[in-house]
């Protein structure tokens, strides 16, 4: 049978090459090329952070306006306390708050926060306390190969919760009319975990979103009347309990009207099980009204722990010393 | 005897056509009264969540009840619930209930939506609420005692 085919050596060299370049020069969307930011701050300040951008703006479509994602603590109130601009070869403009109403292409549904979450999670932090604020420029662009390079200037006002706080914050970038997607034309989308941030100089108890802690609290924020689910990981550092396989809950309540009850014995009621045979992690979840046998009328505001092994002698406290982790009973 | 027969096999034609009449009776179609939901009895929790995560296990829910009785409710062995104290409860809509309020003696009324479906062949009340912080949000399922 004759071929109709006919690609000689040369050609099918060039093709190959053209498709190569092809590839290469169509890869990747919106890209952080990289974040300047402080690496502390005191509760209050607000500081100043840079996310500078590329965007190569292949393939066609648009005009898309580009999104920008910051994940924080959700005590800091990000959408009242943040506020973001842009400088472009395009020209500058200003950065506002993605209404709920307006849902991203590809979340199925979701909103850009939950979206956010949903892709990207806690990118890298511990506390199931973050949340994902959503920003979108005032200006769309399309997509037609022109590169685009510029800077986010982000105002962050940090600590409105009043807590000390150690963070990893993350950013992410995409395009109204992509989202968290890749195709032929690349990835429309980057996102940038940044090393662990402090914020100094609060009231508030430390929060540490960065590194394991001995022990968490589920729900991050609770009150008295809510159930409380204490876990400590055996797994984070070697303890004096390391070994005991039956560890106990040895806590003092401080109430509204400064009075204290401690709850340190050894009985079921205190127990902490072991989640899985061989998990190292140990959980106890109680009401703290009913577990403190807190009157009508008094509420808890503070708890001080230590988690004991079944004598109650061996016992271990915030950040494996003899000093009591503390937890106060707050929603904000 | 042969007329005896025939009369027999009469009545038996005429039995069979009057039944065969009855069968074709055309059906009422009139709407049916909804029947009113009746929650009264004594409630159990067979499921619990918190913010999602299932706590069923984790919590001792096994002695506490929520009761119903003629328009009053009682918690017995409280836990953490929509309110503290015993009192008063109303259903939104007797027929087709989404709302149920709760109204502590000496306390202000609290609303709820509620759910009633028939899981099993068995009437499940799922009522969701925020005892403690309002970002904490609680799910029990209820199952009558005894049923």
């Amino acid at each position: 049978m004759r071929s109709y085919l006919h690609i000689k050596g040369k050609n099918l060299w060039m093709i190959c090459a053209c498709v190569v370049l092809g590839v290469v020069l169509a890869c990747c969307g919106e890209i952080i090329t990289g974040v300047d930011q402080p690496s502390t701050a005191t509760v209050g300040s607000t500081i100043d952070i840079t996310v500078h951008i590329d965007i190569p703006t292949v393939g066609d479509g648009g005009p898309d306006n580009l999104i920008l994602g910051i994940l924080m603590p959700k005590g800091w109130k990000g959408a009242q306390n943040t506020t973001v601009t842009y400088k472009s070869p395009l020209g500058d403009g200003t950065m506002s708050i993605v209404p709920e109403s307006s849902l991203p292409k590809n979340g199925g549904g979701l909103t850009w926060s939950a979206y956010m979450k949903k892709t990207f999670g806690l990118a890298g932090n511990l506390i199931d306390d973050m949340e994902w604020v959503p920003f979108q420029t005032d200006k769309a662009y399309t997509h037609n190969g022109t590169e685009i390079t510029g800077d986010l200037h982000v105002k962050l006002k940090v600590g409105a919760d009043g807590n000390n706080t150690l963070v990893k914050l993350g950013y992410v970038i995409t395009d109204t009319g992509n989202g968290f997607t890749s195709d032929g034309n690349g990835t429309y989308y980057s996102q940038l975990s940044t090393p662990c941030f402090e914020v100094t100089g609060g009231t508030g108890d430390l929060v540490d979103f960065c590194n394991p802690q001995l022990t968490i609290i589920d729900p991050p924020k609770s009150l008295d009347n809510d159930f409380v689910t204490l876990t400590f990981d055996g797994n984070v550092v070697a303890t004096p309990l390391t070994g005991n396989t039956e560890l106990y809950l040895c806590a003092t309540a401080y109430t509204s009207d400064n009075k204290t009850i401690e709850v340190c014995e050894q009985t079921e009621k205190t127990k902490m099980a072991q989640t899985s045979a061989t998990s190292n992690k140990y959980q106890l979840t109680f009401w703290p009204k009913e577990f403190f046998n807190v009157p009508d009328g008094q509420t808890i505001v503070k708890m001080e722990y230590f988690v004991t092994d079944k004598t109650g002698t061996t016992k271990v406290g915030y950040g494996n010393t003899l000093s009591p982790f503390v937890y106060t009973f707050k929603c904000e | 005897m042969k007329n005896i027969y025939k009369i027999k096999k009469l009545h038996f034609l005429m039995v069979i056509i009057g039944l065969m009449a009855a069968s074709c009776k055309t059906e009422s179609v009139l709407p049916q009264k909804e029947a009113l939901k009746d929650i009264s009895g004594n409630w159990q929790v067979i499921k619990a969540t918190r913010n999602g995560t299932d706590l069923t296990t984790k919590v001792d829910f096994t002695q506490f009840r929520l009761k119903f009785d003629a328009g009053n409710y009682s918690l017995l062995n409280k836990l953490p619930f929509l309110v503290e104290k015993d009192g008063a409860f109303a259903l939104d809509d007797p027929e087709y209930p989404y709302k149920i309020t709760f109204t502590a003696s000496g306390g202000q009324p609290v609303s709820t939506a509620f759910t009633y479906p028939i899981v099993n062949g068995k009437r499940q009340l799922s009522l969701s609420f925020s005892p403690g912080c309002a970002n904490n949000t609680y799910v029990y399922v209820f199952q009558k005692v005894g049923e």
